[in-house]
């Protein structure tokens, strides 16, 4: 590793910027192939039905159509969209309203959505269920054989749970023992691009172009879920519109496209509306957590239950956790998460999936305990913070107890925090704070480095770029190891026939898993260049050294050979494959940080204006500031979204959701996120490229809980069901009378 | 979107004449902001659209000082927020479409659009009509989740509000409309043109559906302060959960009549005389602020889920008050 640090560490603008904003970027909606189709999605009405007839025989005569796919013609699974169950493109019964029933193309938009128009539908209505718990009570509806409870990992109709010490003697153990519910909702994860994919076969040769967070493993779903051997299977997504979760593998609409592009012998392009993505894809799961925390007087924590339910909706994709109870230090812990099939929307993940929801719960309560104790809840947190992971495995690098008082000094915490409800006006400020962490994985990935005769360099890596700057990362790694300046280097990625497996975008992991893997390769590179110079100068390779771009004897540093030099002879330049699966050992591995928010609620209408943000971040060694930095600030502001606007609605009574979409679902603008003092607590992790952890998830994590105490400090209301509403403020607010007529 | 015909008159009388005599059958279009998600959702299937852009005598936005100021319909929310006598002299007005959505909408949405909008009403936009029932003829926002509907004229069969922001500031400054149809033009003071529907085919506005609205024509408001005040979840994209528009006409310090009018609280704009009777003859303060608020929402019948509608709207009010008599700026 070169001593001192050349690109990364320096605020660099993504490599990409100047395509994305103005225009040139070709997004996957952007797509036009000659004789392309277009296609549309008819879909159930119904939260829960069973399919008594189809007839698309009008539809299937119009002019135009070219092909209609029912459950009755096609049978194809789309594996990824269900882990337990076998789920197709087209099910019966239907299991939520937005349920596909038909896909059309059609040589345009307006004829495939007119003959949308023209299937006739025919339902048999199944009672439905939307609520979590009532879904697991006896005599519900049953939304899959064999009942509402979701198997789990190994199969069985039980809870998820984690376990550590005997919960009931630390409650005997305790002092006071508190009790409490906590209730999050669904969010749509409301990333800007809509879903769309368009397919096109050569032969028996499938290419698509997704908007995906991960190629290479859109490429092994469609591969399996069509019964195509890999090699037949292209993917391409050369830039990404954002995801946050819900474009990881392929999807149904990547299937359907596929099959009618196969059916009509066109390609086919199909994309979806804004209300489709938020009814038909997937958001962030539900959840109503009930705690048991027991404390001794002093303050520290003698047990930690939680029994948790998370609404899946009717498939279940993602894991369904609760997180947040990692956060404490406790020889006793016991959760329990049911997750549970309901008749809403599905549910999977939403950037750090598990972690929001169940950091508000947990931060929430912690805060309500300190006030409780009368112990202030900066001092609350620094006492019981975790330092081990469950206690007893050391951290990889930890930098939580720095980010907590780090953020607390930015925010002004001891001059500012004051008792609950201390002004006295109708305008109360007040302050809060919230930890978080996020697990910093390891995993398997590819890079493919080459390196040219005239010295530059181009990293293949089959990133898409959520977002995250990713392509921009990989090219400063690149250009780091290789000690030359990330200007000579370019980034080939988005297309599976051009780059090796990455492991996709998601769980924060590309710079630990694909970085590592283009670091390696780099070092493969060195070798190479080393032992071709000493075979030229008929020395040992161990004489011979690398740096900045050029090689020398060991004993002449100052006569440095230029790459160009050494590759001469060598048309194609040299290339460099890695692929890594570093294993961490007896670590844990994880990304800290601590929010810290002042803000100011107006008890009269219940506005909540949000004065100061404050976000302190342990991931690692920073690569890149500048972008390391935005994905702070959009975290925050997905934070701040699920803390005081979003919810997507559900009327009981028809199992419709009534809000789909941006504004209906209020889902923030600029116009309501605060400005952000982000503040990087640089650890230097042991396992990461040049010391980095994952950063993309974790500005999210605290962000609602950080809020909802703050809006306890100010008012003396803790809410505890997301979102906290001016009607939740005003429901609980002492003194105002809600009730219409006399004052 | 169902296929339509398309028009684009250039008169008036072009316009009216492509209107067909029942609901439904022709949409206009202005903007576009509104009617186009209507139709991409099958809420409106219109066989013929009307265009009216190129229909010269709707555009132009024009302020003198004796007759106050006449907006075409087809005046931008832009256009309005950016003229200066309007700024002046309207701060209720204005205010008013400032908060309108954003810059993107106020720049194609027009002031005749802002007035004719359909309800937001979630059952409205999902499909199940604008009365919102259910198979049985029940209401659906009765029983269902009705915290964004009615608090005041909600004895039914309408529950949703209306969704104009313009049109209680308008209101409270005392505006009139020209309609136009076959007939020829007719004038009818604001706050009648709107109406509240009492079967699935009515619609929320006095307009013939082979009407049009020509233009707004705002008294002079030399005398008057105004203020509008909303209160709104979300800072842009967004319609206020409740506005309150107050035109107070001074004589010195003491208010000589007031007009107080409540916007997305009820089916029409809702005028609110009981606080309009607290203010007339008194000198502004924060207690009569606030007891004008209390007045305004003294007939109130939030439905199960939206009482929080009732703080809100007297605290607007007392804030419209308040703001207006500072100089409604
Ligand atoms: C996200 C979002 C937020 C918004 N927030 C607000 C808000 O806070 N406050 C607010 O007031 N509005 C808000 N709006 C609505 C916006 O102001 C209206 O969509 C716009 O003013 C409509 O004008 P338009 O010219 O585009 O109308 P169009 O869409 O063209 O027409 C709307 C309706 O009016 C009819 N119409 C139009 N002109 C005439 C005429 N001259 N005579 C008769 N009928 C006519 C049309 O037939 C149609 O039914 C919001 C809109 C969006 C999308």
């Amino acid at each position: 590793m070169a001593s001192e640090m050349r690109s990364i560490g320096k605020p660099t603008p993504r490599i990409d910027a100047r395509e994305r904003v103005t225009g040139q970027a070709r997004y996957t909606g952007d797509v036009q192939l000659p004789g392309m189709l277009y296609a549309r999605v008819l879909r159930s009405p119904y939260p829960h039905a069973r399919i008594v007839r189809i007839d698309v025989s009008k539809a299937k005569a119009m002019p135009g159509v070219h092909a209609i796919l029912t459950k009755e013609n096609c049978r194809i699974q789309w594996s990824s969209g269900d882990s337990r169950n076998k789920r197709l493109l087209f099910n019966d019964p239907v299991r939520f309203v937005g349920d596909a029933v038909a896909a059309v193309a059609a040589s345009d938009r307006h004829t495939a959505e007119e003959a949308l128009q023209q299937i006739v539908m025919e339902y048999e209505e199944l009672p439905f269920v939307l609520d979590m718990e009532q879904a697991l009570a006896p005599g519900a509806p049953e939304i899959h054989p064999g009942g509402n409870l979701s198997p789990n990992n190994e199969g069985e109709r039980a809870p998820e749970t984690d376990q550590r010490g005997d919960v009931e003697r630390g409650f005997a153990e305790a002092d006071q023992v508190f009790e409490d519910v906590y209730i999050s909702k669904h969010h749509n994860n409301a990333q800007m691009e809509p879903r769309v994919s368009v397919a096109q076969w050569e032969g028996s040769r499938l290419t698509v172009w997704a908007s995906t967070q991960g190629i290479s493993n859109c490429r092994r779903d469609l591969a399996k879920d069509l019964g195509l051997p890999l090699n037949q299977v292209r993917v391409i997504c050369q830039y990404m519109g954002g995801g946050f979760g819900n474009k990881n593998q392929c999807h149904d609409f990547d299937l359907m496209a596929s099959a009618l592009a196969k059916e009509t012998g066109r390609p086919v392009k199909l994309e979806f509306t804004r209300a489709e993505d938020f009814v038909a894809v997937h958001g962030r799961w539900p959840t109503k957590q009930y705690y048991k925390v027991g404390v001794k007087k002093d303050g520290s924590l003698t047990a930690i239950r939680m029994k948790a339910y998370s609404g899946m909706g009717p498939y279940r994709k993602g894991s369904g956790g609760v997180a947040g109870a990692q956060l404490y230090r406790c020889p006793n812990v016991k959760t329990e998460v049911y997750p549970v099939y309901t008749n809403m929307a599905v549910s999977a993940n939403y950037r750090a999936p598990s972690y929001p929801q169940g950091v508000f719960g947990i931060e929430s309560l912690m805060d309500h305990i300190a006030h409780t104790l009368g112990i202030n809840p900066l001092d609350f947190r620094l006492k019981n913070m975790t330092e081990k992971y469950h206690d007893e495995v050391p951290y990889s690098s930890y930098g939580l107890r720095d980010c907590v008082t780090r953020g607390a000094e930015a925010l002004g915490w001891r001059q500012k925090w004051h008792p609950p409800a201390s002004d006295r006006g109708a305008q109360k400020q007040g302050v809060g704070m919230a930890m978080g962490y996020f697990g910093a994985g390891l995993g398997m990935s590819s890079a493919v480095l080459k390196l040219n005769p005239d010295g530059s360099l181009q990293v293949h890596v089959a990133v898409t770029d959520i977002g995250t700057a990713a392509k921009t990362t990989m090219g400063l790694l690149g250009a780091e190891a290789m000690e030359i300046p990330f200007e000579r280097v370019s980034v080939l990625s988005g297309d599976t026939d051009r780059a090796p497996y990455s492991v996709g975008e998601s769980g924060s992991r590309t710079t630990n898993y694909t970085g590592y893997a283009v670091v390696t390769a780099a070092e493969d590179l060195k070798r190479q260049l080393r032992e071709l110079a000493a075979q030229s100068w008929s020395v040992a390779a161990d004489a011979v050294q690398y740096s900045q771009g050029a090689v020398y004897m060991q004993d002449r540093p100052d006569r440095r050979t230029a790459i160009a030099e050494i590759l001469k002879g060598n048309p194609d330049g040299l290339i460099a494959q890695a692929t890594t699966d570093p294993k961490l050992k007896g670590v844990s591995r994880n990304s800290f940080a601590a929010h810290f928010v002042e803000l100011e609620v107006d008890t009269e209408t219940g506005d909540i204006r949000i004065l100061k943000y404050v976000a302190a971040h342990d991931s690692g060694r920073i690569l890149n500031p500048l972008t390391a930095g935005s994905q702070v600030k959009g975290g925050v502001a997905q934070g701040v979204s699920m803390a005081l606007r979003e919810e997507l609605l559900y009327d009981q009574m028809t199992g419709i959701p009534l809000n789909p979409g941006y504004y209906g679902a209020r889902i923030v603008t600029h116009g309501d996120v605060p400005d952000v003092e982000v503040i990087f607590v640089e650890t230097a992790d042991p396992y990461g490229p040049y010391g980095a952890k994952s950063v993309g998830e974790p500005p999210i994590v605290p962000s609602v809980a950080a809020i909802a105490n703050a809006v306890f400090n100010a008012t003396g209301i803790r809410i505890k069901e997301l979102p906290i509403t001016r009607s939740k403020i005003l429901d609980a607010a002492p003194g105002v009378r809600l009730e219409g007529g006399r004052a | 979107m169902d296929a339509f015909e398309y028009a684009s008159p250039t008169t008036k009388e072009q316009a009216v004449a492509l209107l067909a005599g029942e609901w439904g059958s022709t949409e206009l279009l202005a903007g576009g902001t509104d009617l186009l998600s209507l139709m991409k959702d099958y809420l409106v299937t219109p066989k013929r659209v009307v265009n009216i852009k190129s229909v010269q005598e709707l555009k132009g936005l024009r302020y003198t000082a004796g007759s106050g100021l006449r907006l075409g319909a087809l005046v931008t929310i832009a256009e309005l927020v950016e003229h200066p006598q309007a700024r002046k002299e309207y701060p209720a007005l204005i205010q008013a479409a400032e908060g309108i959505a954003s810059p993107q909408i106020r720049s194609l949405g027009t002031v005749g659009g802002d007035l004719c909008q359909r309800p937001r009403c979630w059952y409205f936009r999902n499909g199940f009509g604008l009365l919102a029932k259910d198979e049985q003829g029940g209401s659906l926002v009765a029983d269902g989740d009705n915290r964004y509907h009615a608090i005041l004229g909600n004895s039914g069969p309408a529950y949703f509000v209306n969704p104009s922001s313009l049109a209680p500031a308008l209101i409270a400054l005392g505006a009139k409309v020209q309609l136009f149809g076959p007939g020829g033009a007719r004038e009818l003071s604001l706050d009648r043109f709107f109406v509240i529907p009492k079967t699935e085919q009515d619609r929320e506005y006095a307009l013939k559906p082979n009407e049009i609205l020509l233009e707004v024509l705002v008294p002079p408001a030399t005398k008057v302060r105004s203020a509008t005040y909303e209160v709104r979840q979300k800072e842009a994209l967004d319609w206020p959960l409740v506005a309150a528009a107050v035109a107070l006409n001074l004589d010195g310090n003491k208010i000589r009549t007031a007009r107080v009018v409540l916007g997305h609280v009820a089916p029409i704009p809702w005028k609110a005389p009981e606080a309009e009777k607290v203010l007339a003859g008194k000198t502004v303060t924060e207690d009569l602020a606030a007891e004008a608020g209390q007045a305004a929402v003294s007939q109130a019948s939030p439905l199960s889920r939206n009482a929080y509608k009732v703080q809100l709207a007297r605290v607007a009010v007392k804030r419209a008050v308040l703001q207006a008599a500072q100089g409604g700026v």
